[in-house]
């Protein structure tokens, strides 16, 4: 009968088709490797904290003969785009790394697992619970602070010893800065620094130096567009000097410390994080040293200790106890910290900071020590930014770009920001 | 699907449902093997395309359900927001550097390849392999690495790196399409061969010389292919991201100087996180690139020629 024939061809030739639609889509989902539970576990960093990170993974594996745990990682700027994309398909990563910045929006949206209802196997006792605190969304434990972390000028040794510009130390101000930077480009015959007017990070100091803050209590914008005109003004005419580095080397800039004038070779001195400056040490010959950042000029510090980052754990994810299980293994176990060293910042988990302090080499002694003598003298961080934060650091980079290639006076690139940041934060 | 594939028992069937019967069953397996492709279109495009429609009048932020706005982000985009339209004028710049270029140069070399003797395959494959690989992200990074400064074009014309200068980053991410004209080329050679010879031949009898043999045989005589080319690559270059992208390191700088449409669509959906914002551009993005191709066609009425009108 033909008319069967079609139809059960037609249903089966259907389902075939519906299993090959299906089996495009699915797959990622369940994950087993030849019987084994694959946790997949993103972070951004550099190759320096690949190495130590895909160290200590082997010894977690070691110890969990049933996880295989997946890692990938890239530079800030590419990872931040990926894990918001991932997030809303609802692929988050089982184990994810998450900024400061990204916590309010993550948690508020549901992709990150409360954590907990992991305490049993997610330990925070050692953790100071200010920091804690930090990870925590409407009175829920989202996210895991895993270092601690502060704003250096980091610096070439070797230039600027031989420049015979004085050394930078403690309670310098940014106008003391700013000569050096000329002393610097005027000596060695380079820029002095990295441009750092197109970092928010960095106008959030200067502006902190001036009792000022970058968010108000209330989520609102916590300068004016005059206080912004001032700041690009300042770090314009440093730029028109040649005392920081020129637009064409600024616009490389993609949170990779590779592409920073200083890690190419073509300045003094960067303002930076301090636990990523580490990756400078296989680009710049002579090593470099950290120093503390400029204060206001009535010697008001603008820096202050921020979690550097935090683990979280997606909340669609198949493997809860495992992913806690790793987060706890990188946070509170003494074998993976000796691993990890500082290079996400030294550690949170106190025993810990305390144990393995001492026995930091090479440049997790040089960030131990700089954050030491610091202790006591920095202000208390800001509350968490809030959620329209996130694209502002790239319009804040942009509207500066217009002022360093010279497109747009400062006060128009400042009013610029000001109205999209409202904008942005409003929404 | 023929005759011939009609099961034979229908020829024993009365000669009214031998009409009917076949049809449906035609029909039937008609659908069956369409199957694939209708759900293949119907889940992956027309869904999706749907959904984006639907999210452009919405405020979605990939985290909180979307809210319906109405016609805010379309507002928006049209008279408060400076960037977008920078990014309009930077496409159009981008597509009316590109798509002359790129079709300029395939025509030449396809010209070129049509009347050589020996080597032709070779040459063939060399110049399509870039529209192979020049679309991949890998390439575009090469490129970056060209252009930047310190760069192989910085040391051969000491001109610093273009992709830090705005004002020629855009042909940098100009000439990355530009190089990849295989596909083009290859269209055009097609073309070109199916010239006839009678026609150079009759218009050497005249005293036609080279050059007014390609102004009279060649050029109205390719007009289609040209045609067909030209709409193709316009609606490519209007759509324009991996080169920019990778070149600008997914910014579109410096200074917002390739920031092309796609780009700042991106931007304004996976960094700014306002899906709506860019669902409302992706389909005003769809419904220029309607309206230019309309106009293409429209035009092509005074330019293009067909052999067989001239029969009529």
């Amino acid at each position: 009968m033909p008319g069967h024939r079609t139809k059960g061809f037609c249903s089966s030739a259907a389902a075939l088709a519906l299993c090959a639609v299906l089996a495009g889509c699915g797959g990622s989902g369940e994950s087993a490797d030849g019987g084994r539970i694959v946790l997949r576990y993103t972070w951004w960093g550099n190759p320096d904290r690949a190495a130590r990170t895909e160290k200590a993974v082997a010894l977690f594996e070691q110890r969990h003969p049933d996880v295989r745990v997946q890692t990938s990682f890239s530079g800030y700027d590419a990872y931040k785009q990926k894990l918001a994309t991932q997030a809303a398909g609802g692929d988050a990563p089982d184990v994810m790394q998450l900024d400061y910045r990204q916590i309010d929006q993550y948690a508020s949206g549901g992709v990150l697992l409360d954590l907990g209802r992991q305490r049993r196997l997610l330990r925070t006792d050692g953790i100071d619970p200010g920091l804690l605190a930090t990870g925590r969304v409407r009175g829920a434990q989202y996210a895991v602070p895993q270092g601690r972390g502060t704003e250096t000028v980091v610096y070439d040794v070797q230039a600027w010893r031989r420049s015979g510009v004085p050394l930078p130390g403690r309670g310098w101000t940014w106008d003391q800065w700013a000569d050096a930077m000329r002393a610097l480009a005027k000596k060695t015959g380079r820029p002095g620094g990295t441009d750092p007017g197109q970092s928010e990070d960095a106008f959030e100091i200067w502006l902190r130096g001036q009792g000022k803050s970058l968010y108000t209590k209330d989520r609102g914008l916590g300068f004016t567009a005059a206080d912004l005109t001032r700041w690009w003004t300042f770090t314009d005419r440093l730029r028109r000097e040649g005392a920081v580095s020129p637009a064409e080397q600024t616009t490389q800039l993609d949170g990779s410390v590779e592409n920073t004038p200083l890690g190419r070779g073509k300045a003094t001195s960067d303002v930076n994080w301090d636990a990523p400056a580490s990756g400078y040490g296989a680009l710049v010959k002579g090593g470099v040293a950290l120093a503390p950042m400029p204060s206001g000029a009535d010697g008001t510090p603008g820096q202050y200790f921020k979690p550097s980052m935090f683990l979280g754990i997606g909340a669609h994810t198949h493997h809860a106890t495992q992913a806690a299980q790793l987060i706890d293994f990188l946070v509170n176990d003494p074998d993976a910290a000796k691993i990890l060293g500082a290079t996400r910042g030294i550690p949170v988990n106190e025993t810990i900071r305390k144990d393995i302090g001492p026995r930091l080499t090479g440049f997790d002694r040089t960030v131990a020590d700089y954050q030491a003598s610091l202790e006591g003298t920095l202000k208390d961080p800001p509350q968490a930014p809030p959620s329209g934060d996130n694209a502002l650091q790239t319009t804040f980079q942009r509207d500066y770009d217009q002022v360093s290639y010279e497109r747009m006076s400062p006060r128009t690139a400042a009013e610029n920001y000001v109205t999209e940041a409202k904008a942005e934060l409003r929404s | 699907m023929t005759t011939t594939d009609v099961p034979a028992p229908t020829a024993h069937r009365s000669a009214a449902s031998a009409q009917r019967r076949p049809t449906r069953e035609r029909q039937g397996a008609a659908w069956v093997f369409l199957s694939p492709w209708v759900l293949g279109a119907t889940v992956l495009t027309l869904l999706p395309m749907a959904v984006s429609l639907y999210l452009s009048f919405t405020d979605y932020d990939l985290f909180d359900p979307p809210h319906w706005v109405g016609l805010r982000n379309y507002v928006q985009m049209f008279t408060e927001d400076p960037r977008y339209w920078r990014s309009v004028l930077t496409t159009l710049t981008y597509v009316v550097i590109a798509v002359p270029l790129q079709l300029g140069l395939a025509l030449v070399v396809a010209l070129a390849l049509k009347g050589m003797k020996r080597g032709k395959g070779f040459y063939r494959s060399a110049f399509y392999a870039p529209s192979l690989l020049g679309a991949s992200m890998s390439v575009a990074l090469v490129w970056r690495a060209v252009f930047n400064d310190g760069g192989t074009v910085d040391h051969l014309l000491g001109t610093g790196g273009w992709v830090n200068q705005p004002g020629w980053a855009l042909l940098a991410v100009a000439l990355l399409t530009v190089w990849q004209f295989g596909a083009p080329m290859v269209i055009f050679l097609a073309g070109l061969q199916q010239i006839p010879a009678e026609l150079y031949e009759a218009a050497a009898v005249d005293g036609a010389g080279k050059w007014r043999q390609f102004v009279s045989v060649t050029v109205p005589m390719l007009s289609p292919v040209l045609f067909f080319n030209l709409v193709l690559q316009t609606i490519q270059a209007f759509q324009v991201f991996t080169p920019a992208f990778a070149i600008s390191a997914g910014k579109g700088g410096p200074a917002d100087s390739t920031l092309v449409y796609t780009l700042y669509l991106y931007d304004r959906g996976f960094v700014a996180s306002h899906m709506g914002y860019a669902s409302a551009m992706a389909w005003v993005l769809l419904l220029v690139i309607g309206a230019v191709t309309a106009v293409l066609f429209r035009t092509s009425r005074s330019w293009v020629f067909y052999a067989s009108e001239g029969e009529r």
